[in-house]
């Protein structure tokens, strides 16, 4: 029965894990929306604190599951595999804090020609995100499907990946200063960074996945 | 004092008994305790409890069986145990997962060829199924892998539900493969005492026998748990309830079919089954020509004890 309340509580707290770095990548992908329709340095700085909260927030729970993998309720296997999987899934939430961040201090100028773009590009990023989420939380509930709900991700950071040289390529072909090219270039890297980042924890999934196959 | 030097005999068949607990606690825990899924203390502990329950509720059946099978003095006895007990000693400090009724046979055969009245008619039953375990564990153990392997890969579940299944089964069957290692290898610690000692009934026998596998359980069956459940290949969870289940299985079998086996060679044949399933290049071949090479020399080892032994007392005695 200890074993089953332990269980439950962990899953849950993935679950809760999981929907929180969904809503760090809601409010990043609205933050940048927003500024890329209207750039209002107020409203920026207002949406970029609720990115850090929400990123924040995850942060919480991640360390509330490592404090209750301790308690050795699990194999070490899994343990060690669970903790391997947050370490690398809280990247993600982390760069689109940076990634906010980058905006906000840096004053980084987007010309009208390239937002429709970086706007593409976030989507997919952030879909990306959600394929992996979609990928952990089978783990939780038919692991032996997870593998195929992470293919998905790979594809989509091939996407962001295209998107990502497109921009960086018009933008270094552009009449537009030269520090204001590396830091547009700077951000769009950025940006596809996040999917980077879903990438690896995808790769993750499917090791868990694997090592768990019969 | 009197009662004291009637148990005196006894010393042999303790020490047999006490290598019998650090050598084949490894065949029902070895694979759960090298996984780290089960910790070593609560293995020992729980396979300690069960083979005393085992030797005591359905031990002196066996005891029996074998002083109907062979006739010793309180002298034989004890030169028998105690050659075998040293030979599965050798063996345990060496980490090799042997069989102690093949230790005990070859120690009876090494006393019958000095008296010169050796009855092979049933050692090539008793050959046939040392062979015939390794085998038969190895095609069950395939065959569990197969069935298994499906149910787990077709029932949706979490990876910490398919971790709490393996978990239980590990422990259900550890504990009923210890119930099963008391109730039929007590006969090889101290069953050939049986209707020797005067006031000492084969219930008795049993339950120290079975304490004293359990104190072999506890003390010193780490090193070749640990040598079974990772040297001859790596186990991962699912692998090590296999073997054992397709390892209890066969025993189970065999001794439906009226032949007492080795869980040694039965969890040995298991894991080079699963081997095969999962490739042959995670096996570890060195390992298996050792422990190969220890089956065929405990017996081998026993007999020589037990003939230079019974020379000795033979000597002495004048």
């Amino acid at each position: 029965m200890f074993f089953i309340n332990k269980q439950k509580q962990i899953e849950s707290l993935l679950d809760d894990y999981r929907q929180q770095v969904s809503k760090c990548l809601e409010v990043f992908e609205l933050a940048f929306a927003q500024y890329l329709d209207e750039p209002d340095r107020n409203r920026l700085e207002k949406n970029f604190l609720d990115v850090s909260s929400a990123e924040s927030a995850a942060d919480t729970i991640r360390q509330e599951v490592e404090v209750m993998m301790y308690s050795k309720a699990l194999f070490p296997e899994s343990r060690g595999d669970i903790l391997g999987l947050l370490e690398t899934m809280d990247k993600v939430p982390n760069q689109a804090e940076t990634v906010t961040q980058t905006l906000l201090n840096q004053h980084v100028l987007i010309p009208q020609q390239y937002r429709e773009q970086i706007k593409q590009l976030i989507t997919i990023c952030r879909r990306c995100v959600e394929a992996m989420l979609d990928g952990a939380e089978k783990l939780f509930t038919d692991f032996t499907n997870a593998t195929v709900a992470v293919g998905k991700v790979d594809e989509l950071e091939s996407e962001a990946d295209h998107i990502e040289e497109a921009i960086i390529e018009q933008v270094f072909s552009s009449n537009i200063e030269g520090f204001e090219k590396i830091l547009l270039r700077d951000l769009v890297r950025q940006i596809a960074g996040i999917s980077d980042r879903a990438e690896n924890t995808a790769d993750r999934i499917r090791i868990i996945a694997a090592k768990r196959r019969v | 004092m009197s009662a004291l030097l009637s148990f005196s005999p006894l010393g042999g068949g303790l020490f047999l008994g006490w290598t019998l607990g650090a050598n084949n606690a490894a065949n029902v825990f070895g694979t759960a305790v090298a996984t780290r899924i089960v910790s070593f203390k609560k293995a020992a502990i729980l396979c300690g409890l069960t083979v005393v329950l085992g030797a005591v509720l359905q031990g002196s059946a066996g005891i029996r069986t074998l002083s109907g099978l062979t006739q010793q003095s309180i002298s034989t006895a004890v030169i028998i145990s105690v050659s075998a007990a040293i030979t599965t000693t050798i063996m345990t400090y060496l980490r090799i997962p042997i069989s102690t009724s093949q230790a005990v046979v070859g120690a009876i055969l090494g006393i019958s060829l000095s008296v010169r009245n050796a009855e092979y008619s049933g050692l090539t039953k008793i050959v046939l199924c040392w062979i015939g375990t390794p085998i038969g564990s190895m095609i069950i153990a395939c065959v569990v892998y197969k069935i298994l392997g499906w149910f787990i890969s077709h029932i949706p579940m979490s990876m910490l539900t398919r971790d709490k299944i393996l978990w239980s089964g590990l422990l259900i069957v550890g504990m009923y493969g210890s119930y099963a290692l008391g109730a039929n290898n007590v006969t090889n610690s101290t069953g050939i005492f049986s209707g020797l000692i005067q006031g000492v009934s084969d219930k008795t026998l049993a339950a120290i026998g079975g304490a004293a596998i359990a104190i072999g359980v506890l003390t010193y069956s780490k090193p070749v748990m640990l040598a079974v459940g990772s040297k001859v290949m790596p186990l991962d969870a699912f692998s090590a309830l296999v073997a054992v289940l397709a390892m209890s299985i066969t025993v189970h079998v065999f001794a439906i079919i009226g032949a007492p086996v080795s869980t040694s060679q039965g969890i040995v044949g298991s894991i080079i089954g699963i081997g095969f399933m999962r490739g042959v290049r995670v096996i570890n071949f060195r390992i298996l020509r050792d422990i190969a090479l220890g089956w065929v020399l405990t017996p081998l080892i026993a007999l020589i004890l037990a003939a230079a032994g019974f020379a000795i007392f033979i000597s002495s005695a004048g």
